[in-house]
């Protein structure tokens, strides 16, 4: 897909949110309930204009299956929470644990190790995975194999033999490596590779007539990389090195493998301090679901300040 | 060497099993991951603010908490069945939220054009999706699909984290705590799971090229 | 038995073999340049070994220090450092717990490490190495910690890669199952039963010998195999007698069947290239267990819920 048509689309589905703003309702909503809705849209999401706004039976319809759908969702969580109040799980008891002071500090300096992890690797994964990008796409033959070479092999090892290598092949070969450093390089090892095919995609997504804008003023190759191809290359990704970064600080779960103590390690010593496997997973779960979409929302923020519109670009998939 | 020789076997029904939870995760979580992108680009509100959430919260998780919580929780709620089947579970409704991606970019991949004129030729919202833009995204989605199928194999070691010790890593697991050689062990392990990856990865690969239809 | 195992994750996307010597050889490049050390993890890590009671308190700080500590020696080196680096857990209840809500891990094993420590530096100064049960004998072999305590079990396979002073803890394999079940007796009763157990421990080795046909399923902890069992997964549990009787002794539905099946001698893991280290600590060993230290700390940790006198402590070497 390329920019001109990411733009073009955006173009569409404003106008299709515009069409829909303008059309009165069937009765105007009062400001409170119209202030919800607009929140609600936004937590949405864009639609991706498979309809036509619809008209006076379309939204009848759609209002009712609103409805049925609001009511359904309720009833199950309602029918989630219920059990687990029938059988105890939610006595005042089984969670005190996690209002002492203690308890919180603990898990805040297991989210801390976390965090580092997840920083330092990314710090260092981001700049080389650029290089990387930069060396396969590079003219020459001497930088381009290698970096097509290890990028390809990384991304096939699992990540999880990576860090057992480390642990159990280093020492053989009389290195030593604090702990620490044993679950970040495997991790930065590993996401160097998925950062410079994010990057690269990102540059082969742009249009063909950039570069050739670039060179028809007489820019070098590598000028044309440094001040037309990789800015933009970097604003278009930014979704992409968004969730590989989600995926780098989960990466970090794997931290038990060097015994580094994280987040995840957390929740299991507290589980068995206090006999709570539920409890202390549900509270951790929702550790990582805050730092993730705060996360997520400040790289959406440094994003929309870089003025990129979000598009396919790039776009990893899944994994 | 002749450990990994003596115990094949055990490495055989190990990788079967692996197979198996990792096929019957892949089906509940393309079901379900379609069924949450169909949610997301319904005009229906509530159930477009469910499917953001779910998959926004989910992928935030990582797989060992889900895994962890379903294997205790849901006995604390009453449902108790088979491990491997819980496991199953909840690494169908963890996937599920990646499979709605991969679905909903293979959508977005569908040129807007398209759809204009599917609309313009007064087809309804069901109409474009079934005529029109499934058929257009199933091709674009192979090879994340492929990723996809690769993920949850590999993933699917984590069952054994949680009891389900039938399966490979599982197996793996017993056999280096009786002969204490991880480096052999789990290296065999590690070897079987890259062939898998590749072989999927190889697969998925032809198939793409069989369909690929360049735009 | 025990230390904590869990295992693999990842996905990455298309695999090639490309192996892990490529894998390791790229790692030798880049480890070169990591000088920096970190301390490792957050939560725990780097608080002390220190036991929960005041009597356990009150042992390690009547220990005293050995004197004919020769120059050269491991336990030298060690008493240069400042701290005894002790691989363990802090997972296992009883034996090495850690309370998250001060920081410190309690329990035999801690109280056993600490008790070291003072003897070799003269103070109880211990820093706390998570391992699994992949992982001790790697640590141990690359000197990345001086000692293991983590009710590691002396087995044939494991004495060809650590040394083992001790034993210093004698245990063994006890069944528990949910009061009422009938028809499980034995070990050999499992066969085509669901057996939980920890991974890492020696268990499903001496439940293959003893009942090839049961059905095994591992889990991490203690409190998550205890889970699995009341809540029907399994139809009984199987380690050590001692730590059993604890969960018995803090849920009614549970019952431990009398009798233990098999003999769990636990030993202290240390690096295979330090015999002299091996000679000290159990010369270390023979002196608490004759002056009854040995015995207050049993008292002071396990004995809290395991009921029963104090047992003799097996001969050490």
């Amino acid at each position: 897909m390329t920019p001109l048509l990411a733009k073009g689309q955006s173009a569409v589905a404003g106008e299709v949110a515009g069409d829909r703003g303008t059309i009165p309702g069937p009765r105007p909503a009062s400001a409170a309930p119209r202030r919800a809705k607009a929140l609600l849209e936004r937590l949405a999401g864009p639609d991706e204009g498979l309809f036509d706004p619809p008209g006076p039976r379309g939204r009848r319809r759609i209002a009712v299956a609103s409805a049925v759908s609001l009511v359904i969702l309720a009833a199950l969580v309602w029918a989630v929470v219920h059990q687990f109040a029938a059988h105890g799980q939610l006595h005042a008891g089984q969670w005190r644990i996690f209002g002492q002071w203690p308890v919180i500090h603990y898990l805040l300096t297991a989210l801390w190790a976390t965090v580092r992890v997840t920083l330092v690797s990314g710090v260092i994964a981001l700049p080389f995975g650029a290089l990387l990008a930069l060396a396969r796409l590079s003219h020459t033959p001497l930088l381009r194999w290698p970096a097509a070479v290890y990028v390809e092999v990384l991304r096939a090892i699992p990540l999880l033999l990576l860090i057992y290598a480390f642990l159990l092949g280093l020492p053989n070969l009389g290195l030593h490596v604090p702990l620490f450093w044993q679950l970040v390089w495997p991790i930065v090892f590993t996401n160097t590779a998925v950062f410079a095919e994010i990057f690269r995609s990102g540059v082969r997504a742009l249009p063909r007539g950039q570069t050739e804008a670039a060179q028809a003023l007489g820019l070098s190759h590598w000028t044309t990389m440094r001040l037309v191809v990789l800015p933009q290359a970097i604003r278009q990704t930014a979704p992409a090195l968004i969730s590989q970064t989600v995926r780098l600080l989960k990466d970090s779960t794997l931290g038990y493998v060097v015994s580094f103590l994280e987040l995840l390690n957390a929740a299991k010593v507290l589980g068995e301090y206090d006999h709570t496997v539920v409890q202390a997973y549900l509270v951790v779960a929702l550790v990582y679901v805050v730092v993730n979409t705060a996360l997520a929302a400040t790289a959406g923020g440094v994003e929309r300040r870089l003025g990129g519109a979000p598009s396919s670009a790039g776009r990893k998939s899944p994994g | 060497m002749g450990l990994i020789v003596d115990h094949i076997g055990v490495f055989g029904s190990g990788l079967r099993v692996s197979a198996e939870i990792s096929a019957c995760t892949f089906v509940l979580a393309a079901l379900l991951g379609a069924a949450l992108a169909v949610c997301q680009i319904s005009p229906v509100l509530p159930l477009r603010v469910f499917s953001r959430l779910y998959v926004g919260g989910v992928r935030s998780i990582p797989l060992l908490v889900l895994l962890t919580l379903f294997v205790f929780g849901l006995p604390e709620i009453g449902v108790v069945y088979s491990l491997q089947w819980t496991a199953v579970t909840a690494m169908g409704l963890y996937w599920a939220a990646f499979f709605c991606e991969v679905l909903r970019a293979g959508v977005r991949a569908v040129p807007r054009g398209q759809i204009e004129a599917a609309r313009a030729l007064g087809l309804g919202f069901g109409q474009t999706l079934r005529l029109v833009v499934l058929p257009q995204a199933a091709r674009s989605i192979i090879q994340p699909a492929a990723s996809l199928l690769i993920a949850v194999t590999l993933n699917s070691s984590l069952a054994a984290a949680v009891g389900v010790t039938q399966e490979l890593t599982g197996q793996t697991e017993l056999l280096d705590q009786q002969y204490a050689q991880p480096l052999l062990t789990f290296g065999a392990a590690a070897l079987a799971y890259v062939t898998v990856a590749l072989w999927v990865g190889w697969l998925a690969g032809a198939l793409d090229r069989k369909l690929a239809v360049s735009r | 038995m025990k230390a904590t195992a869990s295992l693999p994750h990842t996905a990455r996307h298309r695999a090639l073999a490309a192996g892990a010597l490529a894998v390791i050889a790229l790692a030798a490049t880049a480890c070169s340049s990591s000088g920096t050390s970190a301390v490792p993890g957050g939560g725990g890590t780097k608080s002390a070994v220190v036991s929960h009671s005041d009597s356990v308190a009150a042992l390690i700080a009547a220990e005293q220090p050995a004197t004919d500590i020769k120059p050269e020696s491991t336990a030298a080196k060690i008493k240069a450092r400042g701290t005894l680096r002790v691989g363990g857990t802090q997972t296992a209840a009883l034996f090495s717990l850690l309370d998250p809500t001060t920081g410190k891990v309690a329990g035999f094993d801690a109280a056993m490490s600490q008790l070291l420590a003072k003897y070799i530096i003269g103070r109880p100064s211990t820093r706390l190495v998570n391992v699994t049960a992949q992982t001790r004998e790697s640590l141990l072999k690359s000197h990345q910690v001086d000692t293991v305590f983590a009710t590691y079990t002396i087995t044939p396979e494991r004495t060809k890669q650590v040394a083992f002073a001790g034993p210093y803890y004698q245990d063994g394999l006890a069944i528990e199952v949910r009061k009422g079940t009938a028809g499980i007796s034995s070990l050999a009763d499992l066969n085509g039963k669901t057996v939980v157990t920890e991974s890492g421990s020696t268990v499903p080795t001496a439940i293959k010998k003893a009942a090839p046909k049961a059905k095994i399923q591992l889990f991490d902890t203690n409190t998550e195999c205890t889970q699995a069992l009341s809540q029907h997964r399994a139809d009984a549990y199987v380690l050590d007698q001692g730590i059993l009787a604890g969960n018995a002794a803090g849920n009614k539905d549970l019952q431990v069947l009398a009798g233990t099946f098999t003999k769990e001698p636990y030993g202290i893991g240390l690096p295979l290239d330090q015999p002299d280290f091996r000679e000290f600590v159990n010369t270390w060993l023979r002196k608490v267990e004759a002056n009854g230290t040995w015995a207050k700390v049993w008292k002071a940790t396990v004995g809290t819920e395991v009921p029963g006198a104090v047992p003799t402590p097996p001969a050490v070497g």
